[in-house]
C-alpha cells in the first residue's frame, strides 16, 4: 500500500492530456485514470495545495491566499507558512497511524514541520541558508550530493531569457533528483513533492509559445521553450517511475491550469474612479498602495493584486478609521459586485468577472476572509494593486512583465487508486484527500 | 529498506561486543529489522567445533559471511563481532556482501591485557592458550575500513555516533529519521474507544497546538524575503 504524488504546478490539462507529447505519462493514463480536475476559489498555489491534501476548503483552513489578514489594520497582512495550516494533511495522518512519508516541495511547508519521515521545504523558504528540511541532519546529507537546494526559480524578472529558461529546467532537475534519492534511501508508505518548474515556465514564456498572445512574435527563439519542457518533465517522470516499479500507486495532478493572460484590471484605479477609495494625493507615476497614501475617511473599500482580487471594505467599528455602516454593509457589496462584474475591457467587451461572497464559497469561514473575491475575465485578466496607473487596464504587469495566469482546471492521472478506469470528468481537487484516505484505508472525517 | 553489514573487527576485549551491541539498540529503535551475529555466540551454534587454527578461523568467517549475506539481501542490518583478524577473509566477506562497512575496534594491545574482560590474555600470558590473538596469533589491521574507533581514548557512545554518523552520510541510514511506527491496532482501538470523528479532532487539535507553539515561523528579514519573491513571481503586488 504505497503511493508516489507527483505534484506539477499549474498544469493544465489540455497540456499533457493532448497538446505535448508524453510518453511516459500516457502509459501511466493507460494503466488507470485521467482526466481534469476543479480547483478551488482561488485556483492559487497557496491555498490549493494545502486544500488537497488536508479535503478542506480555504475557509475552512483560513488561508484565502498567500498573503492573509492577521487583524482588521490596514497592514495586517501575514505570509501564509506552515504553521498556518491547522487541518490535518493526509501526511499527518499517515504518520499518526505509523506510517512513513517523504515530503519535498509541497507549499506551504516552510517552516518543515515534524512528521514520520522526512520533509524539505518548498519554495516559499526564505533562502537556502534557512532550516529547510526535518530531520534538520537532512540539509547537509542533500547538500553533499546536490550542492544548493534550489527551491525556486532565482531572478525570475530577469531580461536574460535564455538563462532563466536553464534556471526552471535546472530547478525541476534537481527536484526530481532529491526525490529519487530519498525514495531509495529511505523506507516510505507515502511519497509526494510538487514541482513548480511548470508554473514558472507558464508565467516566464507564454507569450514565447502561443500564437494568440497579445505579446506574442512569431519566430521568436523560444517557441519550442513549451514542448521541450513538456517532453523532459515527462522523462524525468519516466525515471521516477522506473524506480518505483508497478506495485507503487501514482498520482499525478496538478493544483490548477493556466492560461493566456489578456492584461490586468487595476482594481484600485476602478474603486478610486467610481468613487470608493480616496487618495489623500494624487499618485507620483505607478506606486505601490501604502495604507499611509488612503484618504480613509473617503473610503469605502481597497483591493489587493494577484492572479485574483481581494476586495476589503473599510467598516465602521472593525477597520481603524471604518466608515461604512453595518446597515450599509450589504447593499455596498451588492454594488461592487454589479459594477466589477459589468465591467468589461478598454473597447467595453464584455470579459465574463465573477465576483463572489465568501459565505457563498466557503460554509465556514475562519480567520479573517476578504469581504469580496473577484476574479477578472475567467483569469484570462489578473488584478493590478498598484495606483498611478491613471486608467482602469494595463497590459503591464506591476511588478513586470507576465505572460499567463491560473486556470480553474488542472489535471490527474492516476493509477492503483481506486477509481474507475479510463477519462474521469468531474473530479475537483477536494476529492483528492478522501480518495487517498480511502486507499490508505484510513476513515474517520473525510 | 535496504539491508547491509556492519561487520565489526578488533583485538578481543577492544570494544566489539560493546559497540555491537550499542548499535544493534539504536537501530531497533529506528524500526530497522536487525541481526547481531557475535563471535562468542556464534562458535557455540553455527561453527561450533571449529578451533582457532588459520584454517578454522577463515572458516568462522566465512560461515559468518554467508549467514550477513543472507541477513543483508533480505532486508535486514546484520552486525557482526568477531576478532576476524585475517585481512583476506574480511576482503571476502565485503565481497560477497556488498553493502558492508567494516568497523575498525583499535585499541593498543596493553589496554585489552587491562581489560581482559574473559580473563583470557592472562590464562595466554601465562602460556594456558595458545595462538591467543594480539599475544601468539596475528591480527591484521584493516588497511581501509569504513570508520575507526578508538576505544583507549573515546568512550562508548562517542564511538556509537561516529559510527551511525558514516551510516547516514553513507546513505545506508535516513539521517536523525526516528520512524514510529505505531501499531496499527493501538489505532484501531483508539478509533473504537474515541470514535472516527474524535479520532481525526484530537489529531487536528494536537497538529494546531503543535503549529500554533511555533513562535516565529518566519523572521522580519525572512518575511522581506519570502514577501519579495511573491511579489517577482506575481503572486502579490
Ligand atoms: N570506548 C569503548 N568502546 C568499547 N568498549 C569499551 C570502551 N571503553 C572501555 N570499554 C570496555 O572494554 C571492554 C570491551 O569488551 P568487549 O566484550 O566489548 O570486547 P570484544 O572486542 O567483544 O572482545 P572479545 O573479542 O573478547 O569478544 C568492555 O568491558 C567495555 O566496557
Ligand atoms: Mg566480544
Amino acid at each position: 500500500m504505497r503511493l508516489l504524488v507527483i505534484g506539477l504546478d499549474c498544469v493544465p490539462p489540455e497540456f499533457v492530456f493532448e497538446r505535448f507529447a508524453m510518453p511516459h505519462l500516457r502509459a501511466l493514463m493507460r494503466r488507470g485514470s485521467y482526466g481534469p480536475l476543479e480547483s478551488v476559489v482561488p485556483p492559487i498555489t497557496v491555498p490549493a495545495w494545502a486544500c488537497m491534501m488536508t479535503g478542506r476548503d480555504p475557509g475552512a483552513l483560513g488561508i484565502y491566499g498567500f498573503r492573509n489578514r492577521q487583524d482588521y489594520t490596514y497592514e495586517g497582512l501575514g505570509i501564509a507558512n506552515s504553521t498556518s495550516v491547522r487541518e490535518p494533511a493526509i501526511w499527518d495522518r499517515l504518520s499518526a497511524t505509523g506510517r512513513q512519508v517523504i515530503l519535498v516541495g509541497v507549499p506551504p511547508s516552510f517552516p518543515p514541520r515534524p512528521v514520520n519521515g522526512v520533509m524539505v521545504s518548498c519554495f516559499l523558504t526564505p533562502s537556502a541558508k534557512s532550516e529547510y528540511t526535518h530531520p534538520a541532519t537532512l540539509k547537509p546529507e542533500l547538500e553533499a550530493r546536490f550542492g544548493e537546494y534550489l527551491f525556486d526559480v532565482a531572478d525570475f524578472r530577469t531580461d536574460d531569457k535564455a538563462a532563466l529558461l536553464r534556471r526552471v529546467f535546472a530547478v525541476s532537475e534537481q527536484k526530481f533528483a532529491i526525490v529519487r534519492h530519498l525514495m531509495t534511501t529511505r523506507p516510505w508508505d507515502f511519497c509526494m513533492f510538487v514541482d513548480m518548474g511548470p508554473d514558472r515556465l507558464h508565467h516566464g514564456f507564454w507569450k514565447y509559445w502561443d500564437p494568440a498572445h497579445v505579446k506574442h512574435e512569431p519566430g521568436n527563439p523560444f517557441l519550442r521553450a513549451f514542448p521541450e519542457y513538456y517532453a523532459y518533465l515527462d522523462e524525468q517522470i519516466g525515471a521516477l517511475l522506473e524506480v518505483v516499479g508497478d506495485d507503487v500507486a501514482v498520482l499525478v495532478v496538478s493544483d490548477h491550469g493556466a492560461k493566456r493572460m489578456d492584461g490586468a484590471i487595476c482594481v484600485n484605479e476602478w474603486l478610486r474612479r467610481e468613487g470608493y477609495l480616496t487618495l489623500r494625493n494624487p499618485p507620483q507615476g505607478i506606486q505601490r498602495l501604502a495604507p499611509s497614501m488612503v484618504d480613509w475617511s473617503k473610503t469605502v473599500a481597497w483591493g489587493e493584486g494577484g492572479y485574483y482580487s481581494r476586495i476589503v471594505l473599510n467598516v465602521k467599528g472593525r477597520e481603524p478609521e471604518g466608515i461604512v455602516d453595518g446597515g450599509a454593509y450589504e447593499r455596498l457589496r451588492d454594488e461592487l459586485i454589479q459594477g466589477l462584474e459589468r465591467l468589461g475591457d478598454e473597447q467595453g467587451r464584455p470579459i465574463g468577472t465573477r465576483v463572489y461572497r465568501p459565505e457563498e464559497l466557503y460554509p465556514v469561514r475562519r480567520n479573517i476572509p476578504p469581504d469580496l473575491i473577484t476574479i477578472f475575465g475567467d483569469l484570462s485578466w489578473r488584478s493590478a494593486g498598484s495606483v498611478g496607473f491613471e486608467q482602469v487596464w494595463t497590459h503591464e504587469n506591476d511588478t513586470g512583465p507576465d505572460d499567463a495566469n491560473h486556470a480553474q482546471y488542472g489535471m490527474f492521472t492516476a493509477a492503483g487508486l481506486p477509481l474507475p478506469p479510463g477519462e474521469l470528468s468531474g473530479m475537483r481537487l477536494l476529492d483528492v484527500a478522501p480518495l487517498l484516505s480511502r486507499f490508505f484505508g484510513l476513515n474517520g472525517a473525510e | 529498506m535496504e539491508g547491509f553489514t556492519v561487520w565489526f573487527t578488533g583485538l578481543p576485549s577492544s570494544g566489539k561486543s560493546t559497540l555491537a551491541g550499542l548499535l544493534s539498540d539504536a537501530l531497533r529503535r529506528r524500526g530497522l529489522a536487525v541481526e547481531l551475529l557475535d563471535g562468542d555466540e556464534v562458535r557455540t551454534v553455527l561453527t561450533r567445533g571449529l578451533g582457532f587454527s588459520r584454517e578454522d578461523r577463515d572458516e568462522n568467517i566465512r560461515r559468518i559471511a554467508w549467514v550477513a549475506k543472507v541477513l543483508t539481501r533480505n532486508g535486514v542490518v546484520a552486525i557482526t563481532a568477531a576478532i576476524s583478524p585475517y585481512r583476506a577473509a574480511r576482503d571476502h566477506a565485503r565481497q560477497a556482501i556488498g553493502r558492508f562497512v567494516e568497523v575498525y575496534v583499535a585499541c593498543p594491545v596493553e589496554v585489552c591485557i587491562q581489560r581482559d574482560v574473559k580473563g583470557l590474555y592472562a590464562r595466554a600470558l601465562r602460556g594456558e592458550i595458545e595462538q591467543f590473538t594480539g599475544v601468539s596469533d596475528p591480527y591484521e589491521e584493516p588497511l581501509q575500513p569504513e570508520v575507526v574507533v578508538r576505544t583507549d581514548v573515546e568512550s562508548p557512545e562517542e564511538g556509537l555516533q561516529r559510527i551511525v554518523g558514516h551510516l547516514e552520510r553513507g546513505g545506508f541510514l535516513a539521517p536523525g529519521m526516528t520512524n514510529v511506527r505505531v501499531p496499527t491496532y493501538l489505532v484501531e482501538q483508539l478509533r473504537r474507544v474515541w470514535g472516527d470523528g474524535a479520532f481525526e479532532a484530537r489529531l487536528g487539535e494536537a497538529l494546531a497546538a503543535q503549529a500554533a507553539a511555533v513562535e516565529e515561523p518566519l523572521h522580519e528579514a525572512e518575511r522581506e524575503e519570502v514577501l519579495a519573491r511573491l511579489r517577482s513571481l506575481g503572486y502579490v503586488d
